[in-house]
């Protein structure tokens, strides 16, 4: 995979390798290049939403480096030599994660733009935390914002996706 | 929400990172960029150049030893709150380093970017300032240190230069010996992604935890968010200190809070219920270190 940004900027730009979702990408970017403008206009991964820009809706949220971070609070240039995983990487041949799976049972979404943020948030707390407690998960989800559920039916999905997962 | 130009640089030395700071000019360095990068979305900080020190990995350390304790610059939030080093030495450091936004932003988020932002609402400066922490600074020029009470000078202004880098910091271990003292950090906050309306941290060292009324030899009290630096309180402290806990001494202690505070007024906190809070989590966190002391 690769990108073509030819003409995108007269700007400076730097080359980039970052291993997305388990592909290399080598792209020619700007510094000031956000990692959540790169995921979604640049990769068209349009699972990563650019909602606040600033930090504080987590709905931008992606595995970078090992641990989950907010891709708007990182630039481009800064995952060079890393690897990114993304909502993309979750379901497998069609089907969906048991994550996933849970979100839809629980209908733990409504308009849906903060999903992303919220499963990855809960696939980290779950590979740490296998069978957390509600205030646990409560905790785990504290940078992630949801304007429509008001986050029962997401904690009750974490709790479903934990047992779902416990059982595989 | 687009940060304007800048050049990136990741070194991978501390001394690499010092060059460029001294080299380049109106350069900021990146860490975990959980402040940095709001202000530039924002377009409050233009800097030309970021000097990325994520690998630094020589500023990744927590150290004990029987006289220090000794935390990198670029430790996370997370491993801060997690560090069972931190947790036996100084817990009110993994406490205070819990009550930073959520889990995501802590991953990040790192010592050295807290302390250098100077917000007098931020957890580690208040507790650096109930600590009488000592912060490392470096340059190509050398190093120095420079004592929290000094380094925080206004809001978001603080003593260190345009080529300085926080190292990390070191706290004596002396005046909190575990078996005789009580730490803690408590927050008023409406939510993890706001700033709290007030925050303190508190510490208190009793002769004998065995005995009936065992006598506070130091007491420590600082409150964020209440004046334009991270706000210690000694007169708060010495309210307390050289006798028992008793109720006279927290009221006391808790009107010299309400008193020493120069609190900005808030949409939802205007002057003088934020004195109120000082005065009410000054006698809470003292409360709550003694007991712990003692248990």
């Amino acid at each position: 995979m690769s990108v073509d940004d030819t003409g995108r900027s007269e700007r400076p730009t730097q080359e980039i390798t970052v291993t997305v979702n388990g592909e290399s990408v080598t792209a020619e970017v700007e510094p000031r290049l956000k990692l959540s403008d790169f995921l979604r206009s640049h990769l068209e991964l349009r699972t990563v939403r650019v909602g606040c820009e600033q930090g504080v809706c987590g709905a931008c949220t992606v595995e970078f480096d090992g641990t989950v971070a907010k891709s708007c609070m990182l630039y481009a240039v800064q995952a060079d030599g890393r690897e990114v995983t993304t909502v993309e990487a979750l379901s497998e041949d069609g089907n969906l994660h048991p994550i996933q799976e849970a979100f839809h049972e629980e209908h733990a979404l409504q308009c849906g733009f903060c999903t992303s943020g919220f499963l990855m948030a809960t696939r980290d707390l779950l590979a740490e935390n296998p069978d957390p407690e509600r205030e646990e998960i409560e905790g785990a989800l504290a940078d992630n914002i949801c304007r429509c559920t008001g986050y029962q039916n997401i904690y009750d999905a974490v709790e479903t996706a934990a047992d779902k997962l416990e059982g595989e | 929400m687009k940060p304007a130009p800048f050049e990136y640089h990741r070194p991978s030395s501390l001394a690499d990172a010092l060059e460029l700071l001294a080299d380049l000019p109106d350069a900021e360095p990146l860490a975990g960029n959980q402040s940095l990068s709001i202000l530039m979305s924002n377009r409050l900080a233009s800097p030309d150049h970021l000097v990325d020190i994520n690998d630094l990995d020589e500023l990744s350390y927590v150290e004990a030893d029987n006289g220090s304790v000794a935390v990198g610059a670029l430790v996370r939030h997370r491993e801060i709150e997690r560090s069972g080093t931190l947790a036996q030495a100084l817990p009110v450091f993994p406490e205070a380093a819990g009550k930073i936004a959520g889990p995501v932003v802590r991953n990040r988020g790192t010592l050295g970017g807290s302390l250098g932002e100077g917000d007098p609402a931020g957890n580690y400066p208040c507790v650096a300032a109930a600590l009488e922490a000592d912060l490392e600074l470096a340059s190509a020029g050398g190093s120095r240190t420079v004592s929290a009470d000094e380094f925080f000078i206004a809001t978001m202004f603080t003593d260190r230069e345009e080529d300085e880098l926080i190292t990390g910091i070191t706290v004596p271990r002396d005046p909190f010996p575990p078996a005789r003292t009580g730490q803690t950090f408590l927050a008023v906050k409406e939510a993890a992604q706001t700033w709290p309306t007030l925050s303190v941290a508190g510490a208190v060292r009793v002769d004998d935890p065995e005995d009936e009324e065992p006598v506070l030899e130091d007491a420590r009290v600082a409150l964020a968010n209440a004046a334009e630096v991270p706000l210690r309180v000694p007169g708060a402290e010495g309210e307390i200190e050289g006798e028992p806990l008793s109720e006279a001494g927290l009221a006391a202690a808790g009107e010299t809070a309400y008193e020493a505070v120069n609190p900005e007024e808030e949409l939802h906190a205007d002057e003088t219920y934020k004195r109120e809070l000082a005065r009410e989590y000054t006698k809470r966190a003292l409360t709550t270190a003694h007991d712990r002391a003692v248990a």
